[in-house]
């Protein structure tokens, strides 16, 4: 699919074909997708447990779906990828090793100054980095685990959000929830036998969606003009009418919720699996 | 009981669904009448089952548990069952008395 009609037709989908397996091999293309995002030192903190709603026992079943308050598009949807950010694997020592690989591939130039020498010095020693790399001393030099779980944690997190357009992009229907209330976390590390180290992000529900893939519409946006700024904050980045039109036609911009039929088509779900209107 | 639509909870009920779904008079009869039935199985009028059922969580459990009774005990269908169940959930829900909602059981 293209690009731009991937991140147009991207929506929460909360309404589910429970009873419609989803294929493995379109599992794996969403991680693969996931495997080449984007992430600093290329330390790649996430990690991810596929679960298929119909191959585990009723109890964990019944404990996954209670650590998301049993949410009806959680109970609906036949594959549940439990996201962590791994954060012992986020370290110093991590960022070091990936960093001087990125150097050894030829992926950050020596002309930037970026040598084995000048990020062990900057890393082990928080010496100042040259001119022309990153102050990776500023931040990696003592990193505390807490800053270490801060970075892992947003990385994931953008992670996942690329989780959703690959889904997307496979026709599926996607949505990210809760996967554990902080009370809740040693039970779900338990279930899944993950690491004490794993810190959960998101559950990314995976499924063929009821509701059709527009999902009523797009969601309401924030404006442009308030949004993105030119050069310094208040003064709006000038929003050119005939980008927006040629993003209409790509397939990016497309009509607002709720488009007409919406509440019908709501009724008509509750109706089928059986909910209150 | 006086004429169901006159409670103000009830209102309340036509007015949020039909703010969405816009349900038409065939629609709402059985729904009415479902209501009705319910109130009077529990001798409650509907403003008074909000009340408590607002007040206290014990008296909303207490409620569902009566509902689900309530529904077998008019069909042996549990799929018509469940609907019933629904009709007075939807009551509770748009009355902000918070239930838990399940589709269809697969079995």
């Amino acid at each position: 699919m293209d690009f731009l009609q991937v991140v147009g037709l991207r929506r929460s989908i909360r309404i589910y074909r429970s009873w419609e397996k989803v294929e493995r091999e379109k599992i794996q293309r969403i991680l693969e997708v996931v495997r080449h995002t984007t992430c600093p030192g290329n330390i790649q903190p996430w990690r991810a447990v596929v679960v298929e709603r119909d191959k585990l026992s009723r109890q964990d079943r019944e404990a996954l779906l209670a650590m998301d308050n049993h949410q009806a598009a959680h109970v609906q949807a036949p594959v549940w990828i439990y996201w962590f950010a791994d954060v012992d694997g986020s370290g110093a020592e991590t960022f070091r090793k990936r960093v001087h690989e990125l150097v050894d591939i030829g992926a950050l130039p020596t002309f930037y100054g970026w040598t084995h020498e000048a990020i062990d010095a900057a890393i082990l020693k928080g010496e100042a980095a040259p001119e022309g790399m990153a102050a990776v001393q500023t931040l990696i030099h003592n990193l505390p685990r807490e800053m270490a779980a801060l970075v892992a944690r947003q990385e994931t997190v953008g992670a996942c959000a690329i989780a959703t357009l690959a889904a997307v992009n496979e026709g599926l229907g996607t949505c990210l929830h809760m996967a554990a209330t902080a009370d809740k976390v040693p039970k779900l590390r338990s279930i899944l036998k993950v690491p004490e180290g794993w810190d959960p992000i998101w559950v990314q529900l995976v499924g063929y969606p009821a509701e059709e893939m527009e999902a009523g519409g797009q969601r309401p946006r924030l404006p442009f003009e308030t949004t993105y700024f030119d050069g310094t904050y208040g003064k709006p980045f000038p929003r050119d009418p005939k980008v927006v039109e040629d993003l209409k036609k790509e397939g990016l911009i497309r009509e607002q919720m709720p488009k007409p039929g919406r509440f019908e088509e709501l009724k008509h779900l509750a109706r089928a699996f059986g909910f209150p209107l | 009981m006086n004429e169901i639509k006159s409670y103000a909870t009830v209102q309340k009920w036509i007015a949020n669904v039909n703010g969405y779904y816009n349900l038409s008079d065939e629609e709402w009869e059985p729904r009415f009448k479902t209501l009705e039935d319910f109130c009077r199985v529990v001798d409650q009028d509907p403003d008074a089952i909000i009340a408590e059922a607002l007040g206290d969580r014990a008296e909303k459990i207490d409620y569902i548990r009566r509902l689900r009774a309530f529904a077998k005990e008019q069909t042996a269908n549990p799929q018509i069952a469940h609907d019933l169940e629904n009709v007075v959930r939807s009551f509770f829900i748009h009355n902000g008395a918070r239930v838990v909602t399940r589709p269809y059981t697969e079995s």
